[in-house]
């Protein structure tokens, strides 16, 4: 197989239906559609209503791909799909059409690991070599802090969250603060006209070595809202925001003190906060560690990180997964590829 | 010669089947209602073992219940989209009817819920459209009801009719209805009083709360209560209180022409994080038998029916009570 393999990835764990194509590590087309409009009517993402829209967009979706990256379904080398972490239904439609484009057109085909290929999309700044990192992957459903050491091949689980992921956190906050969902955008730019110092909230779990818990500093908030009833609400915005930030950051900063490892990889839907992307380079800079974090409409759910993570792990010589393989609602971090 | 891969996920039954000129040359199907998104890649591949060259892909579109069906879609537009060949949609209840010649008949669908998708054919044509039954109703019928799942040389055949289908038929709306636009919620305060017992002495016409019981709900203490408002007038009201260990769902109630809409959806939603921030093992909760529209919202919510109280609304008015666990 080519050492620059032409690949599509489909993405549909979620609400957003997403197609891109790869070439090697090059992106050449990232295809995105989202529900999500329709879930901020109710304040979170139904199954339902997600699984309907990937099916109404995915021929689209797929076909303004190809129409972006100039590039058309014979030329693939091989074709990704999220097979899981995410809800079930919207998994399906994803891994129903692309088995019938892997069957139809007779190319490998990988189910692949979500919360993997929000750290694989890192692969896609080619003037950075491949080199092993930590990952800080933070985002609605999930926050971990990982070993990288080959992306393709598996990861190492240092620690996550105990409750709720950050992502979710931050839209009950939203939710308690009356703003509109997704929360974190929402959050985001309320907090920029408050004192993020204002209010000193919990840092779940400080002493635990790699893990977090933010369902005591949701309690804070919103115990701390109930009893300050004229509280300036850009400022417990900020000030939220700052504890989750200071968290994440601290045991990021301090896996990659303990395996020596110099670069830190922030991915997934959080990373796109403004706060955190500010603040984690200032404090990577003065740890003399090598921060990346990935363009913002790569840090949301993608089709181009099932691409590249799928790309990575063909260039690898991994074997893709059988035909047929199951979708599963939640999967061990670290298998890349579905057997 | 022309071949037909013909594909039906509408039942349990994932089906598979090449039709070459109105023949069946092969056909393979597997019975699993949760199995339609392993199942169909495999059949798949194993019928083009033969490795035919395929002409055109009939899909079934149901109705059916809405996971599988939309595996068999989405399998079958994309693979018409790599080969670069037309699909065609039909209906699979009329492919299940295709087969048949009697007088009179009906086909029917599994919708899971204890539901039915029917159609009625009299005369060899189709006489009531498409409709969910209860499964209740259907038992009294003396004509003949078929529930075999269609077959790929049905669903070949009509494919090259005149009655394609382009949607899923979807006989359900989603189980979610989006709140109509503008209905704000909010905790309430003194001045929804009036209001809110206004809505309950329309909707609990035998046994309303006074105003001064909801006067003593509003100064007492362990209370979350809210409104939904809507164009500056109160739709709907729901309360909890924290009772020990756990929280007690003391009302929940949208204005009629408001309901269907998410709006109790909605309160539970947030009375659940309430009770959940509070950290109670538990919420329950009293409502009247035969609530037929409540009743599935708590299900569906994960609420259990734990035990019955007689007379508790009145004579010959009895208490379902539910439950809900918070912690695992
Ligand atoms: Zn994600």
């Amino acid at each position: 197989m080519s050492s620059q393999p032409l690949v599509l990835g489909i993405e549909t764990s979620c609400d957003e239906t997403s197609v891109g194509i790869v070439r090697g590590r090059t992106l050449l087309a990232n295809v995105i559609s989202s529900s999500v409009e329709e879930h901020a009517r109710f304040g979170g993402v139904v199954p339902e209503i997600a699984s309907r829209a990937h099916l109404e967009a995915m021929p689209n979706v797929i076909a303004q791909a190809l129409e972006a990256a100039q590039v058309s379904l014979r030329d693939l080398d091989a074709i990704g799909v999220t097979a899981g972490p995410g809800l079930i239904g919207a998994l399906l439609v994803g891994t129903s059409a692309a088995h019938g484009l892997a069957l139809a057109l007779d190319k490998p085909l990988y189910g692949v690991n979500h919360l993997s290929s929000h750290i694989a999309v890192d692969a896609l700044d080619e003037s950075k070599p491949l080199t092993p990192a930590i990952g800080l992957l933070v985002s609605g459903g999930h926050s971990s802090i990982i070993e990288v050491q080959d992306m393709a091949r598996g990861v190492r689980v240092l620690g996550g969250t105990i409750d709720d992921a950050a992502g979710e956190a931050f839209d009950k906050i939203a939710r308690i603060l009356e703003l509109d969902f997704p929360g974190g955008p929402a959050i985001d730019r309320l907090a920029r006209d408050g004192d993020p110092n204002s209010i000193n909230f919990p840092r779940g779990l400080a002493d635990s070595e790699y893990d977090f818990s933010f369902s005591g500093l949701k309690t804070a908030v919103s115990r701390y809202l109930q009893q300050t009833p004229q509280a300036h609400r850009a400022d417990v915005a900020a000030s939220f925001q700052e504890a989750i930030v200071d968290v994440l950051l601290t045991k990021a900063l301090k896996a990659c003190a303990e395996t020596g490892l110099e670069t830190l990889i922030i991915a997934g839907g959080v990373a796109a906060n403004s706060r955190l992307r500010t603040e984690a380079l200032a404090r990577t800079q003065a740890a003399k560690i090598e921060l990346r974090t990935p363009p913002i409409g790569l840090c949301t759910d993608n089709g181009a990180m099932v691409a590249a993570l799928t790309s990575l792990a063909v260039s690898a010589g991994v074997a893709p997964s059988t035909v047929g393989f199951s979708t599963l609602s939640t999967v061990p971090l670290d298998q890349p590829v579905w057997l | 010669m022309t071949t037909i891969l013909a594909i039906d996920t509408s039942t349990d039954r994932t089906t598979v089947g090449l039709v070459v000129d109105g023949v069946s040359a092969s056909e393979l199907h597997h019975d699993d209602p949760l199995a339609h998104g392993e199942v169909l890649p495999k059949l798949v591949n194993q019928i083009l073992e033969s490795d035919p060259h395929i002409d055109v892909v009939a899909i079934g579109m149901g109705p059916g219940p809405f996971t599988g069906l939309r595996v068999g879609i989405a399998f079958g537009q994309a693979f018409a989209l790599a080969k670069g060949i037309p699909w065609v949609g039909v209906s699979s209840l009329a492919a299940m009817a295709h087969v048949h010649d009697d007088k009179e008949f009906i086909v029917a669908i599994d919708a899971r819920r204890r539901e039915l998708f029917c159609e009625h054919y009299l005369d060899g044509k189709l006489y009531a459209p498409s409709r969910t039954l209860q499964k209740e109703e259907l038992e009294g019928f003396s004509i003949q009801i078929y529930k075999e799942p269609p077959t790929s040389l049905a669903i070949a055949q009509l494919a090259t009719t005149s009655l394609s289908v382009l949607e899923p038929i979807y006989v359900r709306k989603p189980d979610a209805y989006p709140a109509p636009k503008g209905v704000k919620f909010r905790p309430w305060t003194h001045i929804d009083l009036v209001s809110i017992y206004a809505l309950e002495k329309s909707i609990y016409l035998d046994d309303p709360w006074s105003l001064g019981q909801f006067k003593e709900e509003f100064s007492g203490s362990g209370r979350q209560y809210l409104v939904a408002e809507f164009e500056g007038k109160v739709v709907g009201y729901a309360g909890i209180m924290s009772a020990g260990d756990v929280t007690d769902i003391l009302t929940l109630t949208v204005a009629p022409e408001f309901r269907r809409r998410g709006i109790a959806r909605e309160f539970l939603k947030r009375m659940i994080d309430w009770s959940r921030n509070q950290k109670v093992e538990a919420m329950m909760l009293e409502m009247r038998v035969g609530n037929a529209e409540a009743e599935p919202l708590y299900l569906a919510n994960g609420f259990r029916k734990i035990a019955e109280r007689a007379d508790y609304y009145g004579p010959g008015l009895t208490a379902v009570v539910m439950r809900k666990e918070l912690r695992k």
